[in-house]
């Protein structure tokens, strides 16, 4: 097997809110990996994934990308990487190619021709307006925006919550189209089939604690209870056993 | 060009309403008789206001802060687009006065008006309308980078007081200068320097202390 060549290192990330602490949170992104990032809601995958980014302040823990400090070289960074939320639409006023235009001026290494090919691929038209666009377009286009400038690491943050069967199956096969053209993928769910179609890994939270941490089947082997348990049954068990001990 | 550059770019294009040119159209009350043209000055602060309230709606802050540019040019640039529209409305302000001054000045019904006439102490006024919106509601709005009603209502509450104070200042013993067709013009001249310094001031000390929250707020 080859070796994981780690992209995004996090250790020891903390963060208190009132009745919340993000409690010393670690783990790896490899290059081409998808990991599905599990946890209830409000079991901290959103704080986590805004600590990553810097868009929260963590009281402490490293964040390393591309083996380099984030806090030193978020510039550097912010040229590799992408995110993408599943509610969040930006201006959605305004027609796509006007945010195309303003959006590549940051990039270095923008690539009208990727833009062109993913708009094309999703489907999505430049003189439409965010707003019009289905939930699941609004994903699209987001990742077209981080896929444009050559996005090596993309986060989401729930990107297929409010998608129907067909929309969330679509963009799941699109996940893993893209960690084969070597992109990888750290996206939370609370959606558990999404992470036995499409999760190299799984990263499970709970409240505020990295409760495990394994490729996938490893992570099935370690926590099935009999052949005939499903992820799911085995997460809400998992869940329910963890309420139970507190 | 400039990460500034680049920001301001996406301030026109992508954040900013229509609405805040429209009401730069505020520069055109000097032209209404008997009408306090300090108003004006407000409405120019509520136009931008607007485009705060459409950058809130449009993820801009989310956007911006994930965009490979330092956070604190994300203040500069909010700054330097208020900044650009103030002063277009304030260079349409004082044409504007000129021509009323140069060319209406005796005319009715500009001559007999009791209110402030356009003049440098207005033009000083108009400076001190603006600071006071970079003061209340830029810094009150860089607190979460999202509350913008409250800072507003402040503000719109603070400058209607001073218009207030503004009109009331000409009519008291000793200060008809502020007011005076042609006599008192050294007064007048210095009560704009001294606007224009405290407007100057006020922005820098303003910006300095946004970019200083903006650090802080978690998103």
């Amino acid at each position: 097997m080859s070796e994981r060549e780690i992209i995004l290192e996090v250790s020891g990330l903390t963060k208190e809110y009132p009745g919340f602490l993000l409690d010393g949170v670690g783990f790896t992104v490899a290059r081409g990996e998808i990991v599905g990032f599990i946890g209830r809601n409000g079991a901290g995958k959103s704080t986590t994934l805004k600590s990553i980014l810097h868009l929260v302040h963590p009281a402490s823990g490293t964040i390393r990308y591309f083996g380099m400090d984030f806090a030193e070289n978020e510039r550097a960074v912010r040229q590799r990487i992408g995110f993408a939320a599943g509610a969040v639409d930006f201006y959605k006023r305004r027609r796509i190619r006007e945010i195309r235009d303003v959006a590549k001026i940051f990039y270095d290494d923008w690539e009208e021709e990727a833009w062109t090919r993913c708009i094309r691929e999703f489907e999505l038209d430049e003189n439409k307006r965010p707003a019009e666009l289905s939930e699941g377009m609004k994903v699209k286009l987001n990742l077209a925006l981080a896929l444009s400038h050559r996005a090596e690491l993309l986060i989401l943050d729930e990107p297929t919550s409010g998608l129907d069967p067909f929309s969330r199956a679509e963009l799941l096969d699109l996940f893993r189209e893209l960690a084969g053209r070597g992109a990888a993928i750290l996206y939370s769910t609370h959606v558990i089939s999404d992470l036995e179609k499409c999760a190299d890994r799984i990263l499970y939270i709970r409240r505020g604690r990295i409760a495990d941490e394994a490729d996938r089947e490893t992570f099935k082997e370690k926590h099935r209870k009999d052949e005939n348990e499903s992820l799911e049954d085995m997460m809400v068990r998992m869940e329910k056993e963890g309420k139970e001990r507190e | 060009m400039s990460d500034l550059g680049k920001l301001l770019r996406k301030e026109f294009r992508l954040a900013a309403t229509p609405l805040t040119y429209f009401f730069m159209a505020g520069s055109l009350f000097v032209l209404i008789p008997n009408y306090p043209a300090l108003v004006g000055a407000f409405f120019v602060c509520l136009g931008v206001f607007y485009s705060f309230q459409t950058a809130r709606e449009s993820n801009d802050v989310l956007f911006t802060a994930l965009l490979p540019v330092p956070k604190r040019d994300f203040v500069r640039a909010k700054f330097a687009f208020v900044t650009v529209i103030q002063l277009l409305a304030f260079a349409a302000f004082a044409l504007l006065s000129i021509l009323r001054t140069a060319l209406l000045s005796h005319a009715e019904p500009y001559a007999s008006g009791a209110l402030m006439r356009p003049n440098l102490a207005l033009l000083g006024y108009v400076l001190l309308v603006y600071a006071l919106f970079d003061a209340v509601f830029l810094l009150g709005f860089f607190r979460t980078a999202y509350a913008i009603g409250k800072p507003f209502l402040l503000y719109a509450i603070l400058t209607f007081v001073f218009v207030a104070v503004t009109e009331v200042l000409h009519h008291l013993p000793g200060l008809g200068f502020l007011n005076a067709p042609g006599e008192g013009l050294p007064g007048r001249a210095a009560v704009f320097g001294v606007s224009l310094l405290v407007y100057l001031a006020v922005l820098f000390l303003t910006w300095k202390k946004s970019e200083e929250r903006f650090e802080k707020i978690d998103l």
